[in-house]
Order: structure tokens, then C-alpha cells, then sequence
């Protein structure tokens, strides 16, 4: 009797434990086995993802764009990473606000008592960029690509990464062309 | 005896078994994600002031000045976007870092709106007395920049 008290014990406290891998960063991620599989990883259909993330302007301007984008990423709080007006490409990163502790997942991730949650521990310049532990679950990746479609018009397209997973919904990058729009708008009321 | 060994073995493999399917699944993305915040609108307006320079370039030169003189290191500067990024070890805890992300854009033909941003560890900085201070060194700046 005593021995299968201790088996069901045994059997909950594995069950507790397995449910708190569910708070840490990389056990959210799953166990990515073939890095062959990471290529096709794409859950939408790529046309359809594609789409959402493209919008033609009626502008021949490249660099008039994307000062426009560079504006719409300071609106969004983004932090420009990489910028090459040649190749007319804008990268940045920010931070959504979703990591705290308890709100990673079930219970409280115990990781938060290690370091002071309004500090950022800093070792080297790569993780700064990533976070001060491996469970910085809420960097927010964007690039945003500008190129000329034909002579009076350009293609933005936008691509965002969450949780290190590309974002396929459609209404983030509805925000985002929102946003731009507003940016050109007010570029040409300026001038 | 033996049973009962077994039965906990396929019970703690259950168990894990759950425990891995439970941990694969990455949370959905924030609605707002890219949206910009309700009180955007006000904050870029703090975060924007127009200079009487004509030459973009003695603008850009200003902007890099006036950062240096802030103590920051600039990390980026692209002169025909106008832009220039730069970070810094904030006060007093030398471990926070203030990043600033500047941009320096034609307004008719005597004018330069410029417009800096600032992200306080992941944090947007939201005070206008950090922006009244950027652009009161930038003023100061271009001032001995002109003379």
C-alpha cells in the first residue's frame, strides 16, 4: 500500500515538473529535430503570407520610402539595426512587454529571481541584442525590403519575427502599412 | 512487485510525454504588435523640433556632436538617409543602456526637422525633459558648429 502511495507520488511530482518546462523559454520552443524541416516550417500558404506582407506605393522614390519606413519604425519603437539605402533594406528590433514573471506560462518562472527585472544584465554586445538570459521571449524582430516595381511604382514589403517564429497573421502588418501611410502622408505635408 | 515498477515507468513516461506536447507551443502574437501606441501621437511630437540649418550634412555633423557630447557612442550614421543611432551605459546603474535612434530630414529649403527617439533598456523613453535636454545640447552644438 505504502509502496503504491509512493508510485503515485513519483508519478505527480514527474507530472509537476514536466508542466513547469512549459515556464522556461527554450522548452516552449519544442525540440526541433532536422534542421531540413525548419525550411518548410511556414504554417500558411507562402502566397497568401507574401501578400499580406507586400504593398505597392505610387511612388518612383526610394530613398523619400524609406525615410518613410525609418520614420514608421521610430513610431513603432523599433531600434534600426541594419539600414542599406542601396539594397533598400531596414531592420530593427523592440520589445513587446509580454515577459514578466508568471506571465511566461503556468505558475512563475523561478529564473525571474535571479536578476533584477527592470535591469538588463550586459556581458557583450550580442547579449544585449538578444536579453539578459535565454527565455527573452518578447523580442520582436522586423525587415522591411523596398524596391521599385516598375517606373512609378514601389513595392514595401514587411516580414516580422515573434518568439523567433516568422508572423504570418495578416493584422500586424495591416498596423504596420497603416502606420507607413501616415508616415508618407506627413513626409509630403512637410514638404 | 514487478507490476507495480511498470506502472510507474509508463506512468512517468505519461507523464513526460505531456509534459514535452504541453512545452511545444510558442504563444500567438500580440494583436498590437506592430501597432504604434495610443500616446504616440503626443510622444513624437516631443520627440521632433525643426533647426534653422540648410546643409544636411552640418546638421548630421551637429546631431554627432551633440551625442558625443551626451557620452554616447554612435553606432550608426547614414548620411543620405539622414540617419544616426547611437547607445550608451545609463545613469546610475552603469548596466541599463539608453538607445537613440536619430533622424534628420529637409524642411523646405532653409529648414531640418529632426527627430530623435529614445528606448531606455526595452522601454520607450516617454519623459519630454530627455528630449528638451538631447535638443538643447544639439542647439548648443550646432551654435559652435556654425562659428
Amino acid at each position: 500500500m505504502a509502496r503504491r502511495r509512493g508510485a503515485w507520488l513519483t508519478g505527480l511530482t514527474a507530472c509537476l515538473l514536466a508542466a513547469g518546462c512549459g515556464t522556461t523559454y527554450m522548452g516552449r520552443h519544442g525540440i526541433r529535430w532536422n534542421s531540413r524541416e525548419e525550411i518548410w516550417l511556414a504554417e500558411a500558404s507562402q502566397v497568401k503570407v507574401r501578400e499580406a506582407q507586400s504593398r505597392v506605393f505610387d511612388t518612383s522614390d526610394t530613398q523619400r520610402t524609406l525615410e518613410a519606413v525609418v520614420a514608421t519604425f521610430q513610431d513603432l519603437g523599433f531600434q534600426i539595426e541594419v539600414l542599406d539605402e542601396s539594397l533598400g533594406i531596414v531592420s530593427g528590433k523592440k520589445f513587446a512587454g509580454i515577459e514578466g514573471a508568471g506571465q511566461a506560462g503556468f505558475g512563475i518562472d523561478a529564473t525571474y529571481s535571479l536578476y533584477d527585472e527592470e535591469s538588463l544584465v550586459l556581458f557583450t554586445r550580442t547579449y544585449r541584442t538578444w536579453g539578459p538570459f535565454r527565455h527573452r521571449s518578447d523580442l520582436v524582430r522586423l525587415t522591411v525590403i523596398v524596391r521599385p516595381r516598375n517606373a512609378q511604382q514601389m513595392i514595401v514589403r514587411a516580414a516580422a519575427q515573434f518568439y523567433l517564429q516568422p508572423v504570418e497573421a495578416p493584422e500586424p502588418y495591416q498596423d504596420f502599412f497603416r502606420t507607413l501611410e501616415r508616415a508618407m502622408f506627413a513626409q509630403q505635408a512637410r514638404n | 512487485m514487478r507490476s507495480a515498477c511498470s506502472v510507474r515507468r509508463l506512468f512517468l513516461l505519461l507523464a513526460a510525454c505531456i509534459g514535452v506536447a504541453a512545452c511545444a507551443t510558442p504563444p500567438e502574437p500580440p494583436s498590437d504588435l506592430l501597432a504604434p501606441s495610443a500616446e504616440q501621437a503626443a510622444l513624437r511630437e516631443m520627440q521632433t523640433r525643426s533647426f534653422d540649418v540648410s546643409d544636411k550634412n552640418q546638421a548630421m555633423r551637429g546631431v554627432i556632436a551633440a551625442l558625443q557630447d551626451l557620452g554616447f557612442i554612435i553606432e550608426r550614421a547614414n548620411e543620405p538617409l539622414g540617419l544616426v543611432t547611437a547607445a550608451r551605459f545609463a545613469e546610475p546603474r552603469d548596466q541599463d543602456v539608453v538607445g537613440v535612434t536619430v533622424t534628420v530630414r529637409p524642411q523646405g529649403e532653409d529648414k531640418m526637422v529632426i527627430r530623435a527617439n529614445a528606448i531606455y533598456n526595452n522601454e520607450p523613453i516617454t519623459d519630454p525633459k530627455v528630449y528638451q535636454n538631447f535638443f538643447a545640447t544639439l542647439e548648443r552644438s550646432l551654435f559652435v558648429g556654425r562659428n
